[in-house]
């Protein structure tokens, strides 16, 4: 061989290994296989367990066929083990303080009594529900889809209760605090912070959800809620709000929740990406209920499709259904919901051939923002905001 | 007289049985691969968490649990000598590992 070919040879060696790492990061369809657990924790019912200190809780699939998850199959994700066993709601008091005129200590009675009392219908998802999508494994939680679910949150805005105690000129950011403590005194505590700017009417202090006091293993007795933010903002047990002029250096803000700071928040496993930023709002998403993976119905009969789509609040404009992998879709119909919450779909479908069928959701939100299909999500060292299109496969006899 | 009376209802109400004493968080029993090393985890591993909460990430290559070690110290601030570092991750490795080292 000359040693011109031979070069030549080694840079197609060289590009062929380039070739394979570059698509090491691969994305596929969620695991579906996970079963209920037999143990329920308090206050729910037998859910898949996958820790239980911390309590990690995911929502079975069956349960997206409506626009609200009970609160008893609401899904559970906290931090720390040591959640505080006992909450004593008389003494309980959410303290407010820094750059504010007056410092505030709220009862729970208080909370309920001297501020407008509002409602907000509204999605909470984990920024890493879905993350057994992405291989090589991400680390953190290997959820399927079910760490997310919709409810009815009634509390107080944050605004009217930053309002009484007064916020000074240069006050910027706002710190939240909750009773989650980590098992050993060095570990960094659970503490999210917001700037000022992203406090609108919809951010409220939760104490109620569906209409029942907050599940224990949810946050009670009060819980921050940030409509269209992934969940990692939705601090639990609030116990404290602090207002700062700057930024505080966080643990959980600085290091976890984040994604690669470029346009395809992407990156692979040999290379990662060096800038990241946080992940913040979540995208466009939906996930069939119904029928589920290895469901069997007979030809020719009258199956409905069902199932749920959200978005960050500019709401669900489309869902589309494809039943033969991908190449035809058409339009499901939707339920009409507050722009937070979770937009049910149904489609009926009749099935007229025989054997194994796979069914397809895709949600298209007001701005034209689309779901891509499970493959062609971009792999995150994280394995953070997967929203590929779902996809059940059923059986026909 | 009205209102005082709706007041005492609403400071009446009262909390789901479940929740209104101490609440009790199940123990989950995990199957452990039991071996050389285990010892280390014991007593390293689980006082902040449970061992589910470790062995959820699937099987993994070396520098996978060495990197989630180093994360644990690191970050963390988990008091873990270097030599229980290197007994810890080889445990990993070894039970619930891919059998590549990258
Ligand atoms: C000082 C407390 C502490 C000790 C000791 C500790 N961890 Fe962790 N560990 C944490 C915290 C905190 C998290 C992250 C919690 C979260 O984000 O939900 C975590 C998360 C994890 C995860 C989940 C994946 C991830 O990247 O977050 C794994 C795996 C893990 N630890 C393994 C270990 C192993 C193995 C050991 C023993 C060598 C260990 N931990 C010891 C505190 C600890």
């Amino acid at each position: 061989m000359k040693r011109r070919d031979f070069l030549k040879a080694s840079l197609v060696a060289s590009a062929a290994v380039v070739g394979t790492s570059v698509s090491a990061g691969v994305t596929g369809q969620p695991i579906d296989s996970r079963k209920v657990s037999k143990i329920a924790f308090p206050e729910k019912k037998p859910l898949i367990t996958y820790s239980d200190r911390p309590p990690l809780l995911e929502t079975p699939r069956e349960v997206f066929t409506r626009g609200i998850t009970p609160n008893d199959e609401f899904f559970v994700r906290w931090h720390m083990p040591e959640i505080p066993t006992f909450i004593d709601v008389e003494t309980y008091r959410i303290k407010i303080n820094g750059l504010v005129e007056n410092e505030l200590s709220i009862s729970i009675a208080e909370l309920k009594r001297d501020y407008e009392q509002v409602e907000v219908t509204s999605v909470l998802q984990c920024g890493g529900n879905s993350r057994s999508a992405y291989s090589p494994v991400a680390g953190g939680v290997q959820w399927g889809s079910g760490a997310m679910g919709c409810a009815k949150w009634k509390g107080v805005r944050l605004k009217d209760i930053l309002n009484r105690a007064g916020v000074k000129k240069d006050a910027h950011w706002i710190g939240f605090n909750g009773s989650e403590t980590a098992a050993y005194y060095e570990t960094p505590n659970f503490v999210r912070e917001m700037h000022m700017d992203e406090l609108d009417d919809y951010v409220i202090l939760a104490y109620e959800m569906n209409g029942e006091d907050l599940p224990y293993l949810n946050g009670f007795p009060v819980r921050l809620v940030i409509p269209g933010h992934y969940s990692d903002s939705w601090v639990k047990m609030l116990s404290n709000i602090t207002v700062t002029k700057e930024y505080q250096k966080l643990f959980f803000m600085d290091v976890a929740y984040r994604v690669p700071d470029n346009s395809c928040e992407c990156e692979t496993p040999e290379e990662k990406y060096k800038t990241t930023k946080p992940i913040t709002m979540m995208n466009v998403k939906s996930v069939i209920g119904y029928p589920t993976n290895n469901t069997v119905v007979a030809h020719n009969s009258h199956v409905v499709v069902r199932g749920v789509a959200f978005d960050d609040g500019h709401g669900i404009r489309d869902v589309l259904i494809s039943t033969d992998g991908g190449k035809n879709w058409k339009q499901a119909l939707l339920k009409d919901a507050d722009r937070y919450a979770f937009r049910e779909f149904r489609f009926a479908y009749k099935p007229t051939t025989y054997g194994k069928v796979t069914i397809m959701a895709k949600a298209i939100n007001r701005l034209g923002a689309e779901q891509p299909f499970a493959q062609d999500v971009k792999w995150n060292h994280g394995g953070y905001k997967y929203n590929g299109i779902d996809s059940v496969t059923i059986e026909v006899i | 007289m009205k209102k005082i009376i709706l007041l005492s209802i609403l400071a009446l109400t009262t909390l789901f049985a479940q929740v209104d004493e101490k609440v009790e968080i199940p123990y989950m029993p995990y199957e452990i691969k039991m071996g050389k090393g285990f010892d280390a985890i014991e007593a390293n591993c689980l006082m902040c968490h449970s061992f589910g909460y470790i062995i959820n990430q699937g099987p993994q290559s070396r520098q996978f649990w060495h990197e989630k070690v180093v994360k644990m110290i690191h970050h963390f601030k988990a008091p873990i000598s270097k030599e229980d570092e290197i007994t810890t991750t080889n445990y990993l490795f070894e039970h619930y590992g891919n059998g590549k080292e990258k």
